[in-house]
């Protein structure tokens, strides 16, 4: 018993170390977020939370309307989650439980599609869009992101772990393929699909140079341009406010993974019922 | 032991079609256009083309500078993959004992995650830049971003960092799949926790492992522009100028399109040579059931 | 007799009048002033900033009812002119954007803009360039028109601690005004136990500045402005050794701080105490100013260093307004006014006073003046003494490249190769050899 107590002091000793460490540069954050300009321009540099907090999340909140572009980015997250989410699953259902002719081609081409990051498409990619008139729309912010290599090969990974006895059990009670799928599929993939949500989310909240590109108007800014506003390109930077916007910004993606870890933390029995 | 599948003809071929009328529409034929203008010689207002066949291609070669970033980002990668995987599972294996507070941890374990890559390298800038970095200060050296040796160090770990919540969340989530049953069969057969993990877990594991693999590739080769160019821009003297950098530059700096263009289809190439490679040899050692 | 005379009249009638129409004509375009018209301003001024365009924009509106003005900050200068370039594409570029300096030679050479004095002819408008500082002006001149309006202009000024002067045993009134200058008050205040007393970040524009300071050219073919395409860098010649002689030299020596690129670090060196003696912006002077107010400290503001003897000015830096020539002559003219009413002093004071730029008429700093403005705030006066000092030379109007934030870089990349170890001309030749190599892709893909 005192083996075990002392094993989980240890490791709670060492998940400590680890949150400290990891933590040391939002930490950094925080307490700037709280600095004047003069405290951050100390040196040696000042470790302790200065005076200014209210003012700096006040300013960093009204001076570019933070408000705005979080119910942006995050309609824009949930968009593409719900897009991409539902596709990817059809297609990693028809990748791991058919037999079809071309699948390994088709395969290959999704493949193909993970390596192709937003850089090297993003000039002509503007073009297409532009040509649907979706310049400053939500679609043109959500639609292209709605196939993604990246999930269907998560769930490509997920769904091969599923045992062929339950495959075969479904077939000889009878069940349709989509009868299966949402039956048994869905309920196995709970933990898989909480983590898609997460990666989508954070993925989208952090896209900054896509949403500049493809919106003109105030009302269509996403949380990370509006970061970037709050930076001046040749003036000094007032950090304080800066970091209190980052801090701001970073409590919807650190909330989504709250809400989401029960949903993937838990595990699942091999032995499922029938 | 391969998995049993459903008979339908035509059902596969139906659930294909959303994921790839987007993928054909909207990341296809963008990135064949892209790759399309690598032939040519670009007008950077206009747009108007000049055919030039292997010109640009020729000038990717023969410049010393973009031969040294195909090291450098080849270093780069390696680095960041094995640190990332390593602490990534480390942590993951911490985080899945059975102990209060694991939401609190997990949470604050993974929160970096969150945090854009420019904000990243706005972060790490306040902790190692010369004049008031707080861990200059309590290093002892100023020179971390300012000498070549030191600059990427300093790059891999912010990247390293930054996704390491990327990794713990699959790593994690694969953890709490590893089915109980077998865990528990091992250990009646004697095997001590060790063994039990190299065996029985990371076997398990293997799937996330190799998933995790090509996705930390994916994102050392080109998620890491945004941190550089806060971090390092590239410096000094072109000693954290990784590919995708050099790419984003003459992109969108420097108008050159037709050559970043063709910058971009070696680097793809380069991306999926390396890719394949995984797939046919870790690929096929992975235990799926 | 008088048929005659009738006739020659007649006919004289007949040549002169459709000339003095047509002369007239060819310069008054029809525009119905009084129709509402709506424009778009992208700029790339974040922070406060924002606000402070808003504010100017909404008295504009306000005395021009019919004209509304969509102003939108697009992202840094780089990322606003590749909204440009896209937008110009799909055929709805803004009427007015904000580009930097070093895009000039680019943007007239893009076909996408109308020369900002070509428009003013057009609509029978004159600006009045004389009352303009002249380096300010004349950045933008190109070939006898201006394409541009400057907008936020700036130049690098010496900003040092009064303070540690005098402890070091410096005449604190006297700033260090030459090379040699700065490097004996550097040994000065090294002894007094400053350790590296003097530091800039590493910027490029330092560099251009102080090779404009010696009257000598950046780029061939008259500094670019000749109207044929520059096909050379000429930064690696004597004048570029100089500076980097000393400055590079100054740091082996550990006279000066490597802080490296980026616009805080030198800032913080300075605020904290650090270094005595910095190099920044002129919109600095009253953030620094405070700086070491704070810690009790006073400040004072130079002039650039120069070699000594050397007779040149400064140019500015900083970005300039833009016309698209994509839209229709009501929209022309709406962006022009709004363009001139930026420009006008009282825009222009408030502008100045909130970001520190200077403001682009002398006019403005005669008003200052009589506000006593730099009785409150000499250091400012340095600066603009510093402009009003400058002589007007193509080289003082500052180099155009088509390439310049490449050729930016790789000045920046040699001059941390050469606080490696690499030898001033050997580094400063091979940047000039890369940056040659660009331009003649530039030169071959513009035409």
């Amino acid at each position: 018993m005192k083996q075990t107590r002392i094993k989980k002091i240890g490791i709670h000793l060492l998940l400590i170390a680890s949150v400290l460490i990891i933590s040391l540069p939002v930490i950094l954050a925080l307490i700037i977020s709280t600095q004047t300009e003069a405290q951050v321009l100390s040196y040696p540099p000042g470790l302790v939370p200065g005076t200014n907090m209210v003012n700096n999340y006040v300013s960093a909140w009204n001076s570019v309307n933070l408000g705005r572009m979080i119910i942006n980015s995050t309609i824009i997250a949930f968009g593409v989650i719900i897009g991409k989410v539902t596709m990817s699953l059809l297609a990693a259902f028809a990748f791991t439980h058919f037999e079809f002719k071309g699948k390994n081609v088709l395969f290959g081409i999704i493949l193909v599609t993970l390596l192709l990051p937003v850089p090297v498409r993003i000039v002509a990619l503007f073009d297409v869009i532009r040509s649907m008139h979706w310049i400053d729309t939500y679609a043109g912010l959500i639609i292209p992101f709605w196939a993604s290599a990246t999930s269907i090969f998560i769930l490509i990974q997920r769904f091969k772990t599923v045992p062929s006895e339950l495959i075969d059990a479904s077939k000889m009670d009878g069940c349709t393929p989509m009868q299966y799928f949402f039956k048994v599929l869905m309920p196995l993939t709970k933990s898989t699909i909480g983590a898609l949500v997460v990666i989508n989310f954070i993925y989208i909240w952090n896209q900054y140079l896509w949403p500049l590109m493809a919106t003109n108007s105030k009302e269509m800014r996403v949380v990370q341009v509006g970061i970037k506003m709050l930076m001046s390109t040749e003036s000094t930077n007032n950090w304080g406010i800066i970091m209190a916007g980052v801090i701001i910004t970073m409590i919807p993606p650190l909330l989504v993974f709250i809400i989401m870890q029960e949903s993937f933390m838990k595990g699942f029995a091999l032995q499922s019922e029938k | 032991m391969k998995q049993s599948t459903f008979n339908n003809k035509y059902l596969p071929y139906v659930l294909l079609v959303p994921t790839f009328f987007i993928l054909v529409v909207f990341l296809f034929y963008p990135a064949v256009e892209t790759f399309r203008l690598s032939l040519f010689k670009i007008h950077p207002w206009t747009g108007a083309e000049k055919f030039a066949g292997l010109y640009n291609f020729i000038k990717i070669f023969t410049n010393g500078d973009y031969l040294r970033s195909f090291v450098l980002s080849a270093y780069f990668a390696i680095v960041v993959i094995i640190a990332g995987l390593f602490f990534s599972l480390l942590i993951a294996i911490l985080l899945n004992q059975k102990i209060k507070g694991m939401r609190f941890y997990r949470t604050f374990l993974i929160w970096p995650y969150a945090l854009s890559p420019a904000i990243a390298g706005a972060l790490f800038n306040f902790l190692f830049n010369p004049a008031n970095g707080v861990l200059c200060y309590f290093t002892g050296f100023r020179t971390w971003l300012t000498d070549e040796k030191t600059a990427i160090i300093v790059v891999i770990i912010a990247a390293v960092w930054k996704n390491l919540g990327y990794n713990i969340i699959f790593y994690l989530t694969a953890l709490r799949n590893v089915p109980v049953s077998a865990l528990e069969s091992a250990s009646i057969d004697g095997a001590g926790p060790v063994k039990r993990f190299i065996y029985i877990t990371f076997a398990y594991l293997s799937p996330t492992t190799f998933f995790l693999f090509v996705m930390n590739t994916i994102y050392a080769y080109f998620a890491s522009f945004g941190l550089i160019d806060v971090l390092t821009q590239g410096g000094p003297a072109g000693s954290t100028k990784v590919l995708i950098y050099y790419l984003y530059k003459d992109f969108f700096v420097h108008s050159k399109i037709g050559y970043a263009a063709a910058e971009s289809l070696v680097l793809f190439s380069l991306v999926v040579g390396v890719t394949v490679l995984q797939f046919r040899t870790a690929g096929k050692k992975v235990h799926y059931q | 007799m008088k048929k005659l005379k009738m006739i020659v009249i007649a006919i004289l009638i007949t040549m002169i009048l459709p000339i003095a129409v047509f002369a007239a004509g060819s310069a008054d375009v029809e525009v119905d002033e009084s129709a509402t018209v709506s424009i778009e301003f992208w700029h790339a001024m974040s922070g406060a900033r924002v606000d402070l365009i808003q504010g100017i924009v909404d008295k504009f509106m306000a005395e021009n009812p019919n004209i509304k003005v969509d102003v939108q900050y697009t992202g840094s200068y780089n990322d606003t002119l590749n909204k440009v370039k896209s937008a110009y594409k799909a055929g709805n570029a803004p009427d007015v954007f904000h580009s930097y300096e070093i895009g000039t030679l680019g943007l007239i050479n893009s076909g996408i803009i109308s020369p900002l004095d070509q428009i003013a002819k057009k609509f029978n408008r004159e600006i009045p360039w004389d009352d303009f500082f002249t380096p300010v002006q004349s950045y933008y001149k190109y070939q006898g028109d201006h394409y541009s309006m400057p907008f936020n202009s700036s130049t690098p000024l010496i900003f040092y601690n009064k303070t540690f002067f005098e402890k070091a045993g410096l005449d604190p009134d006297n700033p260090p005004k030459t090379y040699e200058d700065i490097r004996a008050a550097a040994v000065k205040l090294q002894a007094a136990g400053y350790k590296t007393p003097v530091t800039w970040n590493l910027h490029s524009w330092y560099f251009e500045q102080m090779i404009c300071l010696q009257d000598a050219p950046f780029v061939n073919d008259k500094n670019g402005r000749s109207g044929k395409l520059p096909t050379e860098v000429v930064f690696n010649g004597e004048a570029g050794q100089n500076v980097l002689n000393w400055w590079v030299g100054m740091e082996k020596d550990g006279l000066f701080l490597d802080v490296g690129p980026g616009w805080s670090n030198h800032r913080a060196a300075f605020g904290s105490g650090e270094v005595a003696i910095v190099m920044s912006s002129s919109s600095d002077v009253n953030r620094l100013t405070e700086a070491l107010a704070d810690k009790g400290w006073e400040m004072g503001t130079g002039y650039i260093p120069r070699p000594a003897g050397a007779k040149g000015g400064v140019a500015i830096g900083g970005g300039s307004l833009w016309m698209t020539n994509n839209h229709t002559p009501e929209e022309e003219l709406a962006a022009l006014k709004l363009i001139t009413y930026i420009s006008e002093d009282e825009s222009q004071i408030a502008w100045h006073k909130g970001t520190g730029y200077f403001p682009v008429r002398k006019t403005a700093m005669d008003q200052l003046k009589s506000e006593g403005w730099f009785d409150e705030n000499p250091n400012y006066l340095t600066a603009f003494n510093q402009l009003l000092d400058s002589p007007e030379t193509l080289n003082t109007s500052g180099g155009l490249l088509g390439i310049f934030p490449e050729a930016r870089e790789l000045i920046q990349s040699a001059i941390q190769e050469m606080y490696a170890g690499k030898p001033v001309k050997q580094a400063l030749d091979e940047a000039a050899a890369k940056a040659n190599a660009s331009i003649a892709e530039w030169n071959e893909v513009i035409q």
